[in-house]
């Protein structure tokens, strides 16, 4: 049995290509969200053993959303996947509970890696 | 004391070109890697012109375009945009996902939309490490349409009321002339003044 994944993205397409590279290598993608909100929603459901989170959305932005998450659940797994790898924002989403983070565009590796890491499969 | 687009000299001028060319490097690097192929850029130019003439470095007014918008947040307030020919728009995505996803006319916007939003992120990124000042992005817009309304509305959402326009332009190649994309970065007259000052010139 795969290890179950929340993919938060406002962009349809990165999301299916995240699930892309994660349902071929083994992993039950069971939701996924399109902005922080909905996300948090979610993760409540599913309770999903890793989150792979993008940063700039709509409604609520994903480090809101890894607050919010992790608020719920203090062991929540959260990656950060976004195209703004700024120190500062590196740091904040860190310091709210993140625990690793990928920049755009990733190499399918560094994505397995990091998913890998944090659920410690 | 008042500063007009009229006080920006040479080293301004420069020092904003350079400010392009890691960014719009960056940005090429980001474009590559999604890609897996070379991309090249135009040595970027900045300057300070009428709005008209920046729709002129693109193309025609009635041309269609695909822009990618984004305002920037933080110690500097502009816009960022991210232009391509409708042929070069599908190419690219095209390249990036392959044939089939046209004819998901959703996701290829989708693709498109995201393409921008990485561009921008790390031009940003770069910007940032450059300057030291803190930004942020808003969440993308796309639009997909005649390349005069697409700049006008873009222009205008963003605040840039004035008739002029700081511009720092890049153009991007993939396999040689085949792809055809415009950055441009456009920040406030206020914006403007800081950037200078974190680069340590007066303005």
């Amino acid at each position: 049995m795969g290890k179950r994944v929340l993919i938060v993205d406002d962009a349809a397409f990165m999301r299916m290509m995240i699930k892309d590279i994660l349902t071929k290598n083994g992993y039950e993608v069971v939701a996924e969200a399109e902005n922080g909100a909905v996300a948090v929603e979610l993760y409540k459901e599913h309770k999903p053993d890793v989150v792979t989170m993008d940063i700039t959305m709509p409604e609520m932005d994903g480090i809101q959303a890894v607050k919010a998450i992790r608020a719920f659940d203090p062991s929540a797994n959260i990656i950060m996947c976004s195209a703004m790898g700024q120190q500062a924002m590196v740091m904040e989403a860190i310091q709210a509970g993140a625990k690793d983070f990928v920049v755009k565009p990733f190499q399918q590796d560094r994505v397995l890696q990091a998913v890998a890491r944090a659920t410690g499969s | 004391m008042t500063t007009s687009w009229d006080d920006l000299q040479t080293i301004h001028l420069s020092a904003l070109q350079e400010i392009g060319n890691i960014g719009a490097g960056n940005a090429a690097t980001a474009l590559a890697q999604m890609l897996n192929t070379t991309i090249n850029m135009s040595v970027p130019k900045s300057g300070v012109l009428p709005i008209e003439d920046m729709l002129k470095l693109v193309g025609k007014e009635e041309d269609i375009v695909a822009c990618t918008y984004c305002q920037i947040m933080g110690d500097v307030k502009g816009s960022i945009f991210f232009l391509l020919t409708e042929e070069s728009a599908y190419k690219l995505v095209r390249l990036l996902a392959g044939d089939a996803i046209l004819d998901n006319q959703e996701m290829t916007m989708s693709a498109l939309q995201e393409i921008g939003n990485i561009l921008a992120g790390n031009f940003l990124t770069a910007f940032t490490q450059f300057t030291n000042l803190s930004l942020t992005q808003s969440v993308p817009a796309l639009a997909f349409d005649m390349l005069g309304a697409v700049l006008s509305g873009a222009l205008l959402e963003g605040g840039h009321w004035a008739d002029k326009v700081l511009i720092i332009e890049t153009e991007f190649f993939a396999q040689g002339d085949a792809l055809n994309g415009h950055f441009f970065l456009v920040p406030t007259m206020d914006s403007l003044k800081k950037i200078l000052n974190a680069l340590g010139l007066e303005i």
